[in-house]
């Protein structure tokens, strides 16, 4: 287990220290002077001279790069060129609305899609089958922008049921709760369906095992049998399939902030790289790509402690 | 019943065209995508009026009035033609990204199965590329180049490369232990004609399949990225930019942006039930 989680550590440490590289050299590639931007556009020569120097851009560039990660180790991704706003201080404010989100989405969607895959897999070939499938190949066909705005025009718009853009407060307000509800539904809606068919395929090769048909055999209600025996089973394969399919998740929550104006880190993103705000852009994508890193790191870990496979392999 | 040459002398196998089409739903699907495709191809014949040719006496008029029978947008634009302009550009899009992640992909991916001093390493860099969401490749390609077309293509392209390199791997592997590679091998047959002659031709129905599955996602991820205002930039016709456009107008003429996804999620849901079709027909094993 040890070894196992050294291994995967080892392997997560050099991918992070890319992600820096890329985020460094995204810089680096980009035809603005920080100096110059930083000093604003009436500074003289002298000035900006003399931010370069305490920027340390007259150094190498190796020795930028450490300087950047000294920097990033304090906390600190430069400040944003259209407001001023440290990135940090940005990104402190959207991360939390960011996993609020996706929590709120996955808290509905697992438990459905495990239960239509379950249903599904169970009844296997019946009219209930096919329903779910179609549900869920719909569901992974659908863009969420679709869904997003079919759901604002008819519940926010129409029937003036829930709001639809922002964020309505704390979760354990009613207006918090009523103001994520559109968009958890949006951005679980296209969860559904993948979870679905991965549980029903997961399901299915349980349901032929061994010792499902020794469970039948000493009489063991089918109500247990499928809870106790086939589910639990089949869970280990669901499970990591869930946790690799984040990213995706963190696609659709990019999209579903931009949609209905929430204030997460995708929607932060967005609006710094189409108004080219680099210092903003550059935090963002470090941010999101570490977290990324950090999930997958996380759902390998778990898997190891779910099944003990795979700590031997 | 008359039986030709060709039918006594072929195994008695049907083909796999045959067997997708006796699923009425691969056999929807499949005419589906023909005709998209078509659609897109042929958009400067097929369009009505000129896309970008705005009426400011006939804005957001809905769907079906005189002369528009998919109405207009915003700034009075032929609907049905802006589709058919944006299906061709969503489309193209696809299938640059899909052409490009397949050519780079399938070779590493073949690099690593032949060459298995390579493998390690060449796999490593495919789990890497593989453990980051496509739409993250999108956000900083269009950081660093900045929003616009290309830079999807690069990031959907990018994002494709290691989920191919890993079918064309696992598949090559498979073919490569088989005797006639060992036969061609020892009639002194060199690396670059066995991969081409041998190991790709017998390769490509599980890359076949998994094209046709991906185009889909490529679709939705490159309309997503349009959407977002990172790919297509007005006043180009593409339907995730259309879809975005089309907000501002929601509550007064909705159409103007359903249209737009409802064409997506139609070219999607065509490309995803083919592809499991394709996949069924082609290797019966996968079924479930």
């Amino acid at each position: 287990m040890l070894r196992h989680a050294i291994q995967r550590l080892a392997m997560a440490v050099p991918v992070m220290f890319g992600v820096l590289l890329v985020g460094f050299l995204l810089m680096q590639v980009v035809p603005t002077d920080p100096a110059i931007v930083r000093a604003g556009p009436t500074a003289s020569a002298e000035v900006i001279d003399a931010i370069r120097r305490d920027l340390g851009l007259d150094q190498p560039l190796w020795v930028q790069f450490g300087l950047y990660l000294w920097r990033l180790a304090q906390g600190d991704l430069g400040v944003s060129i259209i407001n001023n706003v440290p990135v940090t201080q940005e990104l402190a404010a959207t991360i939390g609305p960011t996993l609020e989100l996706m929590a709120a989405s996955l808290i509905w969607s697992i438990p459905l899609g495990i239960a239509m895959g379950t249903i599904a897999a169970y009844w296997r070939g019946s009219l209930l089958d096919r329903v779910v499938m179609a549900i869920s190949v719909a569901g992974v066909s659908v863009p969420v922008f679709f869904l997003g705005l079919v759901l604002i025009w008819l519940v926010g718009f129409q029937w003036q049921l829930l709001p639809f853009t922002g964020r309505g407060g704390p979760l354990w307000t009613i207006e918090g709760l009523r103001a994520i509800a559109l968009p958890a539904i949006t951005l679980g809606g296209v969860f559904v369906g993948p979870v679905a068919r991965m549980t029903r395929t997961a399901v299915l090769d349980v349901l032929g095992a061994e010792h499902v048909r020794t469970a039948r055999a000493k009489g063991l209600p089918e109500r247990l049998v499928v809870l106790r025996h086939a589910l639990r089973n089949a869970m280990i394969p669901v499970v990591t399939l869930i946790g690799l399919q984040i990213g995706f998740l963190l696609g659709g929550a990019v999209v579903t902030e931009t949609v209905f104006s929430w204030p997460g880190v995708g929607r932060l993103a967005v609006g710094a790289i189409t108004s080219s705000d680099l210092p903003m852009a550059q935090g963002t994508i470090i941010v999101l790509s570490l977290g990324f890193i950090l999930v997958n790191l996380t759902v390998d870990l778990l898997y190891g402690v779910l099944d003990p496979r795979v700590r031997a392999s | 019943m008359s039986a030709t040459a060709a039918e006594i002398l072929a195994p008695s196998r049907p083909s796999a065209l045959r067997l997708l089409l006796r699923e009425p739903a691969a056999a929807v699907s499949l005419t589906l995508v023909v005709l998209v495709v078509l659609a897109g191809a042929l958009a400067p014949w097929l369009a009505p009026h000129d896309p970008f040719d705005t009426n400011l006496m006939a804005i957001m008029q809905p769907p079906g009035g005189e002369g528009y029978l998919l109405g207009t947008d915003g700034q009075g634009r032929d609907m049905l033609s802006r589709m058919l302009f944006g299906l061709r550009v969503t489309l193209g899009m696809g299938a640059l990204s899909l052409v490009f992640g397949t050519v780079v992909g399938v070779a590493v991916g073949f690099a690593a199965a032949y060459y298995r001093r390579i493998d390690g390493l060449l796999m490593r860099l495919m789990d890497i590329l593989l453990s980051f969401p496509a739409i993250l490749f999108g956000l900083a390609i269009a950081a660093i180049v900045g929003p616009g077309i290309a830079s999807v293509v690069i990031a959907l392209s990018v994002a494709t490369v290691p989920l191919m390199a890993r079918i064309a791997r696992s598949s090559a592997l498979v073919v490569l232990g088989l005797d006639y590679i060992e036969a061609a091998r020892a009639q002194g047959m060199g690396d670059a004609r066995l991969i081409w002659k041998h190991l790709a031709p017998n390769c490509l129905s599980p890359i076949l399949v998994f094209a046709t599955l991906r185009f889909g996602q490529v679709i939705l991820l490159g309309s997503a990225l349009s959407f977002l205002g990172l790919g297509a930039q007005p006043p180009v016709a593409e339907l995730g930019a259309m879809a975005s456009q089309g907000r501002t107008f929601l509550f007064f003429a909705p159409h103007i942006s359903v249209l737009p996804c409802l064409m997506i999620f139609v070219v999607v849901l065509a490309f995803n039930v083919l592809g499991d079709a394709l996949r069924d027909a082609l290797d019966p094993r996968l079924r479930v």
